[in-house]
């Protein structure tokens, strides 16, 4: 392997280095340095930390430690990205199954009560090892079915993780194991919150899009009361909408048997779709108006009428900006769900501020960690989506 | 074919178009010439209804064009633009498609007539039919662009500025090819243009527009010879006017028997083209051959020029 000053003597042909490169083997050094775990003798006792060789047998810990330091190493002195890539999975396995082994190796036979949990070295080690991955698959140039691919060997390895039992002695993993049933119904909530006002949004934004594309005239309007309700905060809106949504319940006969209520899913289930709808709305007509006046004239004077153009050309043609609108929406609404636990929406959110008002940090992550791996994986699909839909149309 | 008839389009206090009449004989090519703002789009998308009348009576093949559902009107005329309007999102088959698919002819009619298209407009089937419009050369979609507006075989043709965003070199093969293929079709074109050059290679006869009135409309030869008034004369431009006067007759109308030195002439060849001919040759006269090689006889420097003096 190429060190850092054998690679400087060959001169000016070498390239210099690697900025991203040498803030990957720093944070990687602060892993290092860091508490690997946090130890507690109940799950909301205060934390000691334990450094990697105080946290796992020797040999483990010896193992796990030449794994972060290849990776460190790599990140400064080695450019090629495959290697990079090899490198920055293999840190983040050492690191999970090493979090793993920590859990079984502390977890003291007499106490049930006691918590092991990943420390500040290894979250700052996870996020060193990630981004010297994604780095590595930018440089790749890693096309949108790759990182699909990408996407789908990330989502298998962490099931088999979980599967496995690796991580059972982990207190992310007992906090579960305490509360599945409840856990599986919040998911499925949280689903339901975000994909549901989604499409909600998507069936009526897109068609709004349409109107405000053709009719100049409510273009501007629609467009400003849309901006105006997304600036209200959430918290607010939520709030704004038990009112109304309570008197409809009262009063509108069979609303109340189809789930309306002043708090619950229903305001969260609104408050998610206004917010939906400005990104639907606007990117709609945004992808509409892209399309080439020329492209537009000719769709005209061939004779395709107003329908035939819309479908056959100008939709086709704005799909990858009405995609980057679901996109936008659909990220947006996988984190404002979280928030929806406040009203009795349901949702992730619940573990959340339950572990808020516990100060039970890991109940806290059981809450957090499941929305942003959503979220992630919404954003990696959509955006090979935009891609491909965006293909041939220069 | 196209009867216009006090044709006039007012956009707010403006006649854009101030009542027009024109008759475009079936078979010509027509090309109607204007600088910007002239109102001569204006007067073309009023055919097929791209922007409707303020006032005045449009007739095609003796229809009322205003009396038809304007989709079903414009699925019957041929459209082809400057930047060509291609859907980028479609393949060159199926854009040169769109109308017949439109007009439900079966899937084999369909991909026979594209063939068929794309032979004519010397694009290789096989290398282009599946190719996006992004994928070609500017000269290859502005072919691609006119094959679509033929594609249903209209008996009209309505182009705007359809040479406009090519190269000079490229303009020049473009319309030759346009005129050939005009020829052996027998469609009738409606042309517009900026550019008096193309006009007069063109156009069986010319419209000239200015203000929103039709100045002069008349054969190409009848223009440059007695320009209507100096708006007319100032858009040929008096330099240009004896050479462009030559481009419209051919060697074999100025044979003269003799005999002179030299490589001959094509009779086919426009009388713009022997002039240079002779001139760069520092030749007085150049024999002139026909068709099958046959010598016809001479022609002379001062047989042609004589030829570019304004006609009595």
């Amino acid at each position: 392997m190429t060190t850092l000053a054998d690679a400087a003597t060959d001169g000016a042909a070498t390239p210099r280095i690697d900025r991203l490169g040498v803030v990957i083997a720093i944070l990687m050094a602060v892993a290092l340095a860091l508490p690997f775990v946090t130890f507690r003798a109940t799950r909301i006792a205060a934390g000691n930390g334990l450094r990697l060789f105080d946290a796992l047998p020797p040999t483990a810990a010896a193992a796990v430690g030449a794994v972060l330091i290849a990776a460190l190493v790599t990140a400064v002195a080695n450019r090629r990205p495959s290697l990079r890539l090899a490198l920055g999975a293999l840190a983040l396995v050492a690191l999970a199954l090493g979090a793993g082994a920590a859990g079984t190796h502390l977890t003291p036979a007499d106490s049930p009560y006691a918590r092991i949990a990943p420390g500040s070295g290894f979250w700052v080690g996870l996020f060193a090892g990630a981004i010297l991955m994604t780095d590595a698959m930018v440089r790749l140039k890693l096309g949108p079915v790759g990182r699909l691919i990408a996407l789908a060997v990330t989502v298998a390895l962490v099931a088999g993780l979980l599967a496995s039992g690796a991580w059972s002695h982990l207190s992310l993993i007992a906090e579960y194991r305490s509360r599945a049933d409840v856990f599986w119904r919040e998911a499925i909530n949280h689903v339901i919150l975000a994909g549901g006002s989604l499409a909600a949004a998507v069936v009526i934004g897109l068609p709004l899009g349409v109107v405000a594309y053709q009719l100049r005239a409510i273009r501007d309007p629609l467009i400003n009361v849309l901006n105006i309700i997304q600036t209200i905060p959430s918290m607010a809106l939520f709030g704004i909408l038990i009112a109304p949504l309570g008197w409809v319940a009262a009063n509108v006969p069979g609303a109340h048997a189809i789930g309306i209520r002043g708090i619950g899913t229903a305001p969260a289930f609104l408050a998610l779709f206004l917010y939906s709808l400005l990104p639907m709305v606007a990117n709609t007509v945004v992808g509409l108006n892209g399309v080439s006046r020329a492209v537009v004239d000719a769709a005209r004077g061939m004779g395709l009428t107003v329908f035939q153009r819309l479908l056959q050309v100008e939709m086709p043609l704005a799909l990858p900006v009405v995609l980057t609108g679901i996109r936008i929406v659909l990220v947006q609404n996988i984190g404002l769900a979280t928030v929806a636990a406040l009203i009795g929406g349901g949702g992730f959110g619940v573990f959340l501020f339950q572990g808020l008002g516990q100060t039970a940090t890991d109940l806290i992550l059981l809450g957090a960690l499941p929305p942003v791996a959503l979220a992630f994986a919404a954003a990696v699909v959509l955006d090979a989506a935009i891609e491909i839909s965006g293909r041939g149309k220069a | 074919m196209i009867d216009l008839s006090h044709l006039t389009k007012v956009y707010g206090d403006t006649a854009v178009v101030d009542d027009v009449n024109m008759h475009v004989e079936a078979g010509t090519i027509t090309v109607i010439v204007g600088t910007s703002g002239s109102g001569k789009s204006t007067l073309l998308r009023m055919v097929n209804r791209l922007v409707e009348p303020t006032k005045g009576r449009i007739l095609v093949q003796g229809r009322d064009v205003l009396k038809m559902p304007a989709y079903e009107l414009r699925r019957s005329i041929g459209y082809a633009i400057q930047s060509h309007g291609l859907f980028p999102h479609w393949t060159v088959a199926r854009n040169i498609a769109t109308v017949p698919m439109l007009l439900g002819w079966d899937r084999k009619k369909v991909a026979a007539r594209v063939e068929e298209l794309m032979e004519l407009f010397q694009l290789d089937h096989a290398q282009f039919a599946g190719r996006y419009p992004h994928e070609l050369s500017g000269g290859q979609q502005q072919r691609v662009g006119v094959a679509r507006a033929m594609a249903a075989k209209p008996a009209l043709l309505l182009m705007d500025e359809p040479f406009g965003a090519l190269d000079p070199i490229i303009r020049g093969k473009a319309q030759a090819d346009l005129k050939a293929i005009q020829r052996r079709t027998g469609t009738t074109i409606l042309l517009v243009t900026h550019d008096m050059d193309e006009a007069i290679h063109l156009g069986d006869r010319i419209a000239v527009m200015d203000a929103g009135q039709l100045k002069q409309y008349a054969p190409a030869a009848d223009i440059l010879a007695r320009p209507a008034d100096a708006f007319v004369d100032d858009l040929i431009g008096t330099a240009d006017r004896p050479f462009h006067y030559l481009t419209l007759g051919t060697l074999g109308s100025a044979v003269e028997p003799g005999e002179a030195d030299g490589a001959p002439l094509a009779a086919s060849a426009s009388l713009y083209e022997g002039l240079g001919a002779l001139l760069w040759s520092g030749r007085k006269a150049a024999p002139v051959i026909g068709d099958d090689g046959a010598p016809l006889g001479r022609v002379s420097l001062s047989g042609i020029t004589d030829r570019a003096a304004q006609p009595r």
